[in-house]
């Protein structure tokens, strides 16, 4: 197995070429900066993965189940199910766009892929979003099988569900990505992109159908939310976790094209404004 | 703006390969005298004033040879700084042409790289990578780097606290381990105790003698007078 391993990299080495290697290498390297530093100190350490979305969900789902939001068998899988993208997408891009800013000292003194200190901060709380995600999952599973009493071909078919949750991920991922890239490039000028993001975030959380659902608003109102790839992205999440159906067809091809374009246009951004960091930070 | 002499203090018996090519660079900075708001920036466009721009350098055409010792001097603000970030592609000239053939490291801030919270182990990776050294490269130099640096098993706290002799320490061990083709040295030929300062000052001459092309600041014209073949004299003339 062990020996497999080492042929696979091997030739994974000799496939890849120098440059690529250390671009990887630092990546890798950043991130695991970046998951070990975030924890340091902390007594409860990589708990608080679990336990603040959790202490999130009871505090919403107690306050808004006086509401009638959505009809769903449980409001609180509901919230937590659209909760883990969201905060994975919120706390990602709140963290990345002042990120230049914040390590001026190593962009003004050493030359390295810059764009590795976005990507580091994204893959990190990617791997905190999976962590937890994996638990959500873990349960969902349990309770199928203990609770529902699933037959196997139904078990089946729900986990087969779950694979859709991959293509999701990456769609999130990359949107993610793209507007981290743009908002972190454009604030080493203007120092106001972290006021306006932290603002929008909060605005866009009502703007994405979390806490309450879709059908619930006029129909008039819908294509409003197709510019909104977070609405896609959460409903996908709430299709593959609990089976809700997607509110619009239109959302199959309109999410990924607006989330591919935002990365498309975030490297652009990025590759723009990376001449001139030096001179403005 | 500034001007910038040359002295050649023996004649170079390289014949190599010219593996820094600078051909008529200027550097401008426009001058913010506050931070770049998009208040300021409406407040211009309202009242059509000018940006204020700053020309550090122009027309600068030099050319150096593989394995060449070329020393920069002058006053505060002449833009040597700025001249050695244009080679090591820190920062984009505003126009000319640059070209650089091979792997620049440069030891303007040895400790720029570290991440408090992690340990000095750590830290080499972390650093290594940031100078533009390959995993690989660093895993099989790890004791060499540790040894050079003196640290001993000061190596598993975090670098937060460290003295601040001890992170240029391990700074400086780094960056002389990664073997560059080309090394810019910023003001950073003493560091630490004069034991340190001993050992430092011996590694950067078996870089000497190994060709590496070495471009060095420096406010001791008589460091540079033994250690260049030419100097490069920056003086401000209004």
């Amino acid at each position: 197995m062990q020996e497999g391993i080492a042929v696979l990299l091997l030739v994974i080495d000799m496939v890849i070429s120098t440059k690529w290697r250390h671009w990887l290498d630092f990546l890798i390297v950043m991130t695991q900066k970046e998951i070990k530093a975030r924890y340091k100190h902390a007594v409860l350490g990589f708990l608080w993965i679990v336990i603040n979305p959790l202490s999130q969900m009871l505090v919403m789902g107690f306050v808004f189940q006086f509401f009638v939001l959505v009809r769903v068998d449980n409001y609180f899988l509901f919230l937590f199910a659209g909760l883990l993208p969201w905060n994975f997408f919120a706390q990602s891009l709140i963290k990345a766009t002042p990120a230049f800013f914040y390590e001026r000292n190593l962009i003004k003194k050493a030359k390295f892929p810059r764009e590795a200190i976005v990507l580091s901060i994204i893959l990190s709380n990617l791997f905190h979003f999976l962590v937890a995600l994996g638990l959500l999952v873990l349960i969902l599973v349990a309770d199928k099988i203990f609770i529902e009493g699933y037959v196997f071909s139904q078990l089946l078919l729900y986990v087969g569900r779950m694979m859709w949750l991959i293509p999701t991920m990456f769609l999130l991922v990359i949107f993610t990505v793209g507007l981290s890239l743009i908002t972190a490039s454009l604030n080493v000028r203007f120092r106001d992109v972290t006021f306006i993001v932290q603002l929008a975030v909060t605005l866009w959380f009502y703007a994405t159908p979390i806490v309450y659902g879709l059908n619930l608003l006029p129909e008039w109102f819908w294509p409003f939310f197709y510019l909104n790839p977070m609405t896609f992205i959460t409903e996908l999440f709430h299709y593959a976790l609990l089976n809700l159906p997607i509110t619009l067809i239109e959302f199959w091809w309109l999410g990924p094209l607006i989330a591919c374009y935002t990365c498309y246009l975030g490297v652009v951004v990025f590759h723009k404004e990376n001449k001139d960091f030096d001179d403005w930070l | 703006m500034i001007s910038i002499e040359e002295h050649i203090l023996q004649q170079s018996n390289a014949r190599g390969e010219v593996v820094i090519d600078l051909k008529d660079v200027g550097k401008k900075y426009i001058i913010h005298h506050d931070k770049p708001t998009l208040a300021e920036d409406l407040g211009r466009l309202l009242q059509f004033k000018e940006r204020e721009e700053y020309w550090v350098f122009r027309n600068i055409t030099l050319q150096i040879r593989k394995g060449e010792r070329v020393g920069f001097h002058g006053v505060n603000g002449a833009g040597k700084t700025t001249l050695l970030k244009i080679i090591a592609g820190l920062t984009s000239p505003t126009e000319g042409q640059v070209r650089v053939l091979g792997k620049v490291t440069s030891l303007i801030d040895l400790a720029a790289g570290f991440h408090p919270d992690l340990s000095g182990y750590e830290n080499i990776f972390l650093s290594g990578l940031i100078i533009g050294m390959n995993k690989a490269e660093i895993i099989s130099k790890l004791s060499s780097i540790i040894e050079f640096s003196g640290l001993g098993d000061f190596i598993t706290v975090p670098v937060a606290h460290y003295s601040s002799g001890m992170t240029l320490r391990l700074g400086f061990s780094i960056a002389i381990h990664s073997d560059p083709d080309i090394l810019l040295l910023d003001e950073v030929m003493h560091v630490g105790d004069v034991e340190f300062q001993k050992k430092s000052s011996e590694a950067i001459k078996t870089l000497f003698e190994k060709g590496t092309t070495i471009l060095m600041i420096s406010q001791f014209v008589d460091y540079l007078k033994i250690h260049c073949q030419r100097i490069l004299t920056f003086s401000k003339n209004s």
